[in-house]
């Protein structure tokens, strides 16, 4: 079950939207189809960034893959633990496995991302 | 035909140069003022080899517990037994050139020579007194050094050649590598992985601004993970030397206060008071010695070779040309050719390249008139997809095969990953015998192995590697 307080997008990252701050991070199926995550290349703090755009990369000992934000804005910080525990994001994807935080720019761009349970059956039609 | 040949310098360009001339027949001397093996073998690629090996095992022996390997406690470096083990394994080669020039009957004068007419030198030996030796041709292989750049004032402590780094007795807390070529790399390699905090500032927009762009922005995200901080497209304005620490100040107005400073830029060519100017040989802008593709100077009879020529400032590229000025002086015409120079960068995972980059080869399609787009195909593979680099844990790298769309022909290959700088002598021979792609993928290639990644990248040029996923059509 994903968690139902946070915000989903079709490249598996969610949003945690409190205020005008969005923390950004990857679902449990990213995680889980990556495997062992190794590196997480972050964007700079100040980068200004728009819905859609590749932010970063994780790196696994199977594969790189880029990470999309689903909202705009400015990237308000990263997460530093990530620098020396990458594998943070393997154990705790929606915890202390977050990624970014972005001061959004348009709050409405949140509205056009799937819920949990959208989600859910998102990732049950990607199965078929 | 024999004859008399005087070697001006010992370094992988003269003492290859020295030996084959031996096996041919002639008579040879060879004149050395430091050590036997030059700067490669005593203060360059073998020593920071035997230094970057020992790291390259505790980065291993750091995820011993993930492996199942059980160790006792947490992995450190003691330098100073690195260093001497370093030393030995420097001592012992050296000592093999020696034995090889014994069996071969080649003289060696150490001292320092000086070029007095085309066909003699003089030589001012250790203990001060002279002599003169006169041969039938003279080679010179005098190599470069480590430049004196009045911006950084070296004093072998707080600011270091790479010369000094590799005779280092402890690692720095902190360190700024000044130049991010590949000396510079490949020692943020090293003290980062004893845990050196390292930053690094390179001049041109990237680190490594001499290779494929692909590869040079992999290696500096491996870089990253090493913990190593990079500034490019700025320089060191000044430097100031503080008790216990240097700062830096950064032409992007940045400072950088480091317990010590290494300097990895440019080297200098070893041109100047070895006479040159007395018998009249040509010298370029650079201090490069001019010479022909047989290795010959403008002044008949004399040849020069390796780093003072100004070509590659490889090792081997110095053996090659060694062989080549020396087989032509025998009476073998040859002349050596630079299409095929695989090299090799021993940073922590390895790079070996040969041939264009793939910027390069758009280049030079686009030079011809052709579609830079379609002229060239890429082929590239993961480490991480080989069964081979699962097993070891190398996952991190890439292959990737640049080749000509018309004929299938190799223009380049890259690779960073482990092994890297064995593996590209695939490809190099590839290039060498101007083969196909689709003779490469003809060839089975053994399985489990990292060669497997050649295969799958050379397949992938043409979009038919087994191991990559279906690629969506855009």
């Amino acid at each position: 079950m994903e968690p139902t307080d946070l915000r989903y997008h079709q490249e598996h990252e969610w949003i945690r939207v409190e205020g005008k701050l969005a923390t950004l991070g990857i679902s449990n199926f990213a995680q889980d189809a990556l495997g062992d995550i190794v590196f997480i290349d972050m964007p700079k703090a100040g980068t200004m960034v728009t819905a859609g755009q590749q932010i970063g990369e994780v790196e696994s000992t199977k594969t790189t893959s880029s990470i999309y934000t689903p909202v705009s804005g400015k990237v308000a910080k990263t997460n530093a633990e990530l620098k020396d525990h990458p594998e943070l994001v393997n154990a705790d994807p929606y915890g202390k496995g977050w990624i970014a935080v972005i001061e959004l720019s348009s709050p409405k761009e949140v509205d056009a991302l799937m819920t949990a349970a959208q989600y859910e059956s998102f990732l049950a039609s990607q199965k078929e | 035909m024999s004859g008399h040949i005087v070697i001006l310098g010992s370094g992988p360009g003269g003492y290859v140069a020295a030996i084959r001339a031996a096996q041919l027949g002639a008579r040879v001397t060879v004149i050395e003022r430091d050590a036997v093996g030059g700067v490669c073998l005593n203060c360059g690629c073998i020593p920071s080899k035997a230094l970057l090996s020992v790291v390259e095992l505790g980065d291993k022996a750091k995820k011993a517990a993930d492996l199942g390997l059980l160790l006792e406690g947490s992995v450190g470096y003691d330098l100073t037994r690195m260093v001497a083990r370093k030393n030995k394994i420097v001592d012992g080669l050296v000592k093999g050139i020696g034995t090889l020039f014994k069996t071969w009957s080649i003289e060696v004068l150490q001292g320092t020579g000086q070029l007095i007419d085309s066909r003699s030198v003089k030589v001012v030996k250790r203990d001060g007194s002279e002599t003169t030796v006169t041969g039938d041709a003279i080679v010179i292989a005098t190599g470069s050094s480590w430049p004196n750049l009045p911006l950084f004032p070296v004093d072998g402590k707080q600011i270091m050649t790479s010369k000094d780094a590799l005779d280092a007795d402890r690692a720095p807390a902190t360190l700024l590598i000044v130049g991010g070529g590949v000396e510079g790399c490949e020692f943020a390699a090293l003290f980062s992985g004893m845990g050196t905090g390292v930053v690094m500032v390179e001049m041109m927009p990237r680190i490594l601004p001499l290779e494929d762009e692909e590869i040079s922005a992999m290696m500096s995200r491996e870089l990253t993970k090493r913990g190593v901080t990079t500034h490019v497209g700025t320089t060191v304005e000044k430097v100031e030397r503080l008790d216990g620490s240097v700062k830096a100040l950064l032409k992007n107005g940045m400072s950088v206060e480091t317990e010590q400073v290494l300097v990895s830029v440019g080297r200098g060519l070893n041109s100047k008071g070895i006479g040159l100017e007395k018998v009249g040989v040509a010298v370029g802008a650079r201090g490069e010695i001019v010479v022909d593709a047989r290795m010959e100077t403008n002044v008949a009879g004399i040849y020069a070779i390796g780093d003072v020529v100004g070509k590659a400032m490889l090792a081997h590229v110095a053996s090659a040309q060694g062989k080549i000025a020396v087989e032509n002086i025998l009476g073998h015409r040859r002349e050596i050719d630079y299409r095929v120079v695989p090299a090799g960068i021993f940073t922590l995972p390895e790079i070996g390249r040969v041939g264009l980059t793939e910027q390069q080869a758009r280049e030079e399609a686009r030079g011809r008139g052709d579609n830079p787009e379609t002229a060239v195909k890429v082929g590239r593979f993961r480490y991480a997809g080989l069964g081979k680099a699962q097993g070891t844990g190398d996952t991190a790298g890439l292959f990737k095969i640049i080749a000509d769309a018309g004929s299938g022909r190799l223009r380049g290959a890259h690779i960073l990953g482990a092994h890297a700088t064995d593996l590209i002598h695939e490809l190099a021979l590839a290039m060498e015998a101007r083969l196909t792609v689709s003779q490469i993928t003809d060839m089975i290639h053994a399985h489990p192995t990292f060669a497997e990644g050649i295969l799958e990248a050379a397949e992938d040029v043409n979009g038919m590697a087994i191991h990559l996923a279906r690629k969506q059509s855009r």
